[in-house]
């Protein structure tokens, strides 16, 4: 049976709009989830998501590498533990740091967006403490990434493993809080670089200029000169080289100046371990105090540089 | 009719230049045109309304809270900028729903309003498309369907029609004239073009080197005077001199005559000299002023 009934279209015109209207939460959430995706490259053309994939797949591709060989060998003494994972990918870190930072801010300023940010229910500081975050939270993804994995394999792979968890327990709230360290430094310098410097490319070059460089330069001023001792007891042989830093008694606080190793001075104490670095075997001289009051200074010094420069924003 | 923007005394200087001086008016509901030349600080009035800048000395209220510092004031306000600003990857849709999120709709409702505007303003078909492969008609377009998807109450454009060719033009101010008849919202053009002005405000503001000369409503400046307009497709000369034996000294205007005084004598003494001097008319009507007496004249 076919039925036939009368249907018409209504045309209801515009509907003015009388739904909920969120004010400032909804805004600064805005701006922080655009700027995850931002980073992530969602939302965007396929170029956008490639150098986050291969950051990301360079962030735990050496923890996979250790798990592998874990999951064959069973001595596995060789592998790099939770402390020492930060430093492998250190520089990745700062790789993507430097090239995503400009990408989040620079952006914003360079085709004039950031006005129509600033004539909604928005402040200069929230906008910029909601990419601040966005970026944090990248960075901190980024981080725990590989630390994640590389955790979850010496577990796996341990003979027992509850007791491995047992005796190993601290290194999770360890890695944790070092990821956080990490990341905020990580965050803080780049993102403070954009405000002084308009063009991309010179801002990626500039953090990865001054990470490099500082490294070079600390780690050359304090190596001077080295002699290397061999010893021999029945079976073992043990090489020891011991340097005489150029710059004498003053090392330990020029190696405070490496920025590689500012987060990793941070990191070695929260895991409590011996440095593994020239510059992180100088800084461990000093009073802890030292290296923390450094680690302060060089994420604050940018975040206020950060919150100065868009407080007098001109548009 | 409570203001929707009101100025008084607003001042702003940069350095030792003087971009608005003292300037004081006020916008009611309906399309207002703030006009002036380039440089007469049309674009300063907008930011200090919007917050954006501080003014020197003076006020600048919008819906009656002041703008800078009050940033929950600004959430019913929608601002089109003069030059670009739209990120070049991301496409429209996107872009719009992150704007209308950013003036605090819930994400579903700012989905359903981006397909209401980017329909309104005619890119409903280019909506996934990457807003930088975009004309700079589409471009204009986009940025106002970013002023107007969170449903303001007020709507500040600054040279909407700036960069567009005659048609985009026409598109752009009949989608003005829309967004008001249809959306209901109040409408504040910045522009320098005094044709934008007369087709599409109710009222008007002009400004001149940073001061305000002239403002009322743009029936009041076109408004027909006591004036007649005549022209005449020969016999110019003659036509002239026949008036003026009549005692009526016309005011040569381009290819029309102004004849004072719009009562029948006038009409009658126009009639009689176009019959001694044998001219043909063609146009005699009364005349109208328009928004570039206003300059012409100078200020009030």
């Amino acid at each position: 049976m076919t039925m036939q009934g009368q249907a018409e279209i209504y045309d209801l015109g515009y509907q003015s709009y009388d739904g909920p209207r969120e004010g400032r939460s909804r805004a600064r959430r805005a701006v922080f989830e655009n700027g995850v995706r931002t980073l992530l490259g969602i939302g965007r053309g396929g170029r956008a998501k490639i150098l986050p994939v291969l950051l990301f797949l360079g962030a735990i591709s050496p923890a996979l590498v250790f798990v592998l060989i874990l999951s064959v060998v069973s001595e596995g003494d060789f592998v790099p533990g939770p402390s020492d994972y930060y430093g492998i990918v250190g520089t990745l870190l700062v790789i993507f740091a430097a090239v995503m930072a400009p990408e989040l801010l620079l952006s914003d300023r360079q085709y004039n967006v950031l006005q129509l940010y600033l004539v909604r229910p928005l402040t200069s500081t929230d906008y910029l403490v909601a990419r601040f975050l966005a970026f944090f939270i990248v960075v901190l993804a980024l981080v725990y990434s590989g630390q994640i994995i590389l955790q979850a394999g010496l577990i796996l792979t341990a003979d027992e493993q509850l007791e491995y968890l047992r005796d190993n327990w601290l290194d999770i709230p360890r890695f944790l809080a070092a990821g956080v360290v990490y990341a905020l430094f990580i965050t803080a310098i780049p993102l403070a670089v954009t405000t002084v410097i308009s063009r991309r490319a010179y801002v990626a070059a500039l953090v990865i200029g001054a990470f490099l460089v500082s490294s070079f330069f600390t780690d050359g001023l304090i190596a001077g000169d080295c002699t290397e001792t061999v010893a021999v007891q029945g079976d073992e042989i043990t090489r020891e080289v011991e340097c005489t830093p150029i710059i004498g008694d003053s090392a330990p606080y020029v190696a405070l100046a490496n920025l590689f190793q500012t987060p990793a001075n941070i990191s070695d104490l929260i895991f409590d371990v011996e440095p593994g670095s020239p510059s992180g075997t100088e800084v461990a001289k000093l009073n802890a105090a030292f290296p923390v009051a450094t680690y302060i200074a060089l994420t604050l010094l940018p975040c206020l540089l950060l919150w100065r420069r868009y407080r007098r924003l001109a548009l | 009719m409570a203001d929707l923007l009101e100025a008084r005394g607003l001042t702003k200087h940069y350095g030792p230049t003087i971009a608005l001086d003292n300037a004081s008016f006020s916008v009611q509901s309906g399309i207002t045109g703030l006009l002036g030349p380039n440089g007469a600080g049309k674009s300063t009035a907008m930011k200090l309304f919007l917050g954006l800048i501080r003014p020197t000395s003076g006020t600048a209220t919008i819906m009656g809270a002041e703008p800078y510092g009050s940033p929950d004031g600004r959430a019913r306000v929608g601002y089109m900028p003069e030059h670009d600003a739209l990120p070049p990857n991301v496409t429209a849709t996107e872009f719009l729903m992150h704007m209308a999120q950013v003036s605090g709709l819930p994400p579903a409702f700012a989905r359903m309003r981006t397909a209401d505007t980017l329909r309104h303003v005619g890119l409903e078909e280019e909506r996934y498309r990457p807003l930088g492969g975009y004309s700079t008609g589409m471009k204009q377009r986009v940025k106002l369907a970013q002023a107007l998807v969170h449903d303001p109450v007020l709507v500040l454009l600054d040279e909407p029609t700036a960069g567009l060719d005659p048609s985009g033009r026409d598109e752009m101010l009949d989608l003005i004239k829309r967004t008001r008849r249809a959306f209901n919202i109040s409408i504040m053009l910045s522009t320098h073009l005094l044709g934008d002005v007369e087709r599409v405000a109710d009222a008007v503001v002009v400004l001149e080197s940073g001061a305000v000369s002239r403002q009322g409503s743009v029936a009041q400046f076109t408004a027909e005077t006591e004036s007649l307009l005549v022209e005449v497709a020969d016999r110019r000369d003659e036509f002239t001199a026949a008036l003026r034996a009549k005692g009526v000294e016309p005011i040569e205007r381009g290819h029309m005559l102004v004849v004072k005084g719009a009562g029948d004598a006038e009409y009658d003494l126009i009639r009689d000299a176009v019959v001694e001097s044998s001219a043909r008319l063609r146009r005699l009507t009364p005349q109208r002023g328009t928004l570039t007496d206003i300059f012409r004249d100078g200020p009030a």
